[in-house]
């Protein structure tokens, strides 16, 4: 409870803070057209070329698309922010702030910039995905709906999870910087469904960087793809890496404040 | 009364990698690292009472913010206890850290763009403090501060003086009981640090709170600590009065009088600090000070003849002076 509140009040400071720069916003807005200009483009090249890709329609590359650019919205204005101060507060030294808070000191770390106008690619990517499911006729059922919801929120926890693992190496190499840049290469190659990768690199992509789960697997919710063993192991492997990364945090907390040495 | 800090062989020690400047030591670094052991806080102990405001003294690198640090929480001793209002303060229980603050001179935690009012708010959040509690609590820090101009601009707006004003608002507002000061007055001019002060020590009064505070500026330390803890090398040099530690480590007196001759070879006498005029000043030896002053009023026809102790400064000029082999 304590916990929400604080989140909340952050987000009011990260809103608030967000307001002062209006111009951010107008940029943002010219970013997302350009990405989303950029994307449709690419989709109707591949498209005026055949009409199945992977096993996916135009429409369902569509709801991927969106779902794409809503995740990105969420990651870069409420994961990404969080982990580079996180990141530049280990390096300076400035985390002592944080940490002598009564409060979850990993909660607290990651609930603290919130950037707002960011949110403009989380609502332009829900318009494309409703545009797809337009053009699918509306052929969702209600099951499928609750899977999208719970995929995403689960995407969302493991993105979140790998950020913080990554970042929490911080603690022992205090130039984590590049990781921001590996990243977003990475999650660039979630604009496709990870089925018409490789084997190789869809392993990756699902496994060590959780992109299939983050993008993939909720539009497969949407185009009436998802099994239930696939939403099952989004489950168990959102636990296993939200266990993973809270027993790095603490030990690199630990080490942070000398308790090994 | 039972201390409310009680630190017992506090020690810290810290692995350093060391290696020759260069490229090829750089690189032979590598491979093979070789480590230092840095004491940085070497068997420390005291204890301080409710309400107490003791100074911290000692200079840079003498390991006082790691000291403040494990107080606060943020680091492990090595070996040693530590006990704050009977807690373990590395164990970092809420219940703890709702009752201290760390205030560090050279640090911001108010949000830069915003004003220092919704930076509160958030204050208010984290603490989980009630609403009208807030509210009286906040306005009449803001009072005691004069800040009621400035709580509505934004922080990057205000002066450093101002800014850190706010910024021990922001760290009191859930009116802690323990206040570890790092360095509070760090940059500000004469004015802001006196306000500063006073303020302290008005929370001090009015919330019988324990605070221990470093600083640079002696005036801070005359000001509001009656007693002061010296830290040299991580090692305790001295804790008492701070009149006692002047009587301790003062090594000399200064010597005032007025003479009308002016060809005297003062060396046989003691270091000229001063003349102005006929108004000459003396530094002499402590102990010789007896001799000197009976010998210039025998010699010489001086009059006005004072006699007082060094300055404080000089005073801790003088103890940080103390070699490490000679700690102890």
């Amino acid at each position: 409870m304590h916990g929400l509140r604080l989140a909340f009040n952050y987000l009011r400071i990260g809103v608030l803070n967000e307001f002062q720069y209006r111009a951010n916003f107008y940029i943002q807005i010219l970013q997302t057209f350009i990405a989303l200009a950029t994307g449709l483009i690419g989709l109707n090249l591949v498209f005026s070329q055949t009409d199945q890709l992977g096993g996916w329609s135009k429409p369902e590359l569509l709801a991927v698309m969106g779902v794409f650019i809503t995740m990105g919205g969420v990651i870069r204005s409420a994961i990404q922010p969080n982990m580079e101060r996180l990141m530049e507060e280990i390096r300076e030294g400035k985390l002592d702030f944080a940490l002598t808070k009564p409060a979850d000191a990993q909660l607290l770390v990651s609930v603290r910039e919130f950037r707002f106008w960011q949110t403009v690619d989380v609502i332009t990517g829900m318009v494309v995905m409703g545009v797809a499911l337009a053009q699918m006729n509306w052929l969702i059922s209600g099951w499928s709906a609750l899977g999208f919801f719970t995929a995403i929120a689960m995407g969302a926890v493991m993105i979140y999870c790998f950020w913080l693992m990554i970042t929490t190496t911080a603690f022992w190499f205090v130039r984590v910087h590049e990781i921001a840049n590996l990243f977003e290469g990475l999650y660039a190659a979630g604009r496709w469904p990870i089925d018409i990768y490789p084997n190789w690199l869809r392993i990756g992509l699902t496994f060590l960087v959780p992109v299939a789960f983050a993008v993939t697997v909720p539009a497969e919710a949407l185009t009436g793809r998802l099994t239930f063993q696939t939403w099952i192991g989004a489950f168990v492997l959102t636990i296993v890496l939200f266990t993973i990364a809270r027993t790095i945090w603490k030990i690199g907390l630990r080490s942070y404040s000398g308790a090994s040495a | 009364m039972p201390s409310v800090i009680s630190i017992t062989k506090l020690a810290k020690h810290y692995q350093v990698p060391e290696r020759e400047a260069g490229l090829k030591a750089a690189a032979m670094g590598l491979i093979k690292r070789r480590y230092k052991t840095v004491k940085a806080v070497d068997e420390i102990s005291f204890e301080i009472q409710p309400g107490e405001v003791v100074g911290f003294l000692g200079p840079n690198g003498a390991g006082k913010t790691t000291t403040l640090k494990m107080l606060s929480g943020l680091l492990h001793p090595t070996s040693g206890s530590t006990s704050v209002l009977g807690f373990e303060p590395a164990k970092r229980s809420h219940d703890f850290l709702r009752q201290i603050t760390l205030v560090m001179g050279n640090r911001n935690q108010l949000s830069w763009d915003l004003p220092a009012l919704d930076s509160f708010d958030l204050q208010r959040a984290i603490y989980s403090i009630p609403m009208d509690e807030f509210k009286r609590t906040r306005d009449e820090f803001i009072e005691l501060l004069e800040l009621k101009e400035l709580v509505q601009k934004p922080i990057r707006n205000l002066s450093l003086g101002e800014r850190m004003k706010m910024e021990i608002v922001g760290a009191l507002l859930h009116k802690p009981k323990i206040l570890f000061l790092d360095e509070p007055t760090l940059g500000l001019d004469v004015t802001m640090q006196k306000r500063i002060r006073t303020f302290v020590a008005e929370y001090n009064k009015r919330y019988d709170a324990t605070v221990l505070l470093t600083s640079h500026y002696m005036a801070d330390v005359e000001a509001l600590c009656k007693r002061v803890v010296v830290i040299h090398h991580g090692k305790l040099l001295f804790d008492g009065d701070l009149s006692a530690l002047v009587e301790k480590f003062s090594a000399f007196k200064t010597v005032g009088f007025t003479i009308n001759s002016a060809s005297v070879d003062w060396s046989q006498y003691g270091e000229v600090i001063s003349t102005d005029g006929a108004r000459m000043v003396l530094r002499v030896p402590k102990e010789k000070t007896s001799a000197i002053t009976t010998r210039l009023l025998n010699d010489l026809a001086v009059e006005d003849l004072t006699v007082e102790a060094a300055p404080i400064e000089d005073v801790i000029e003088s103890v940080f002076a103390v070699k490490e082999e000679a700690v102890e």
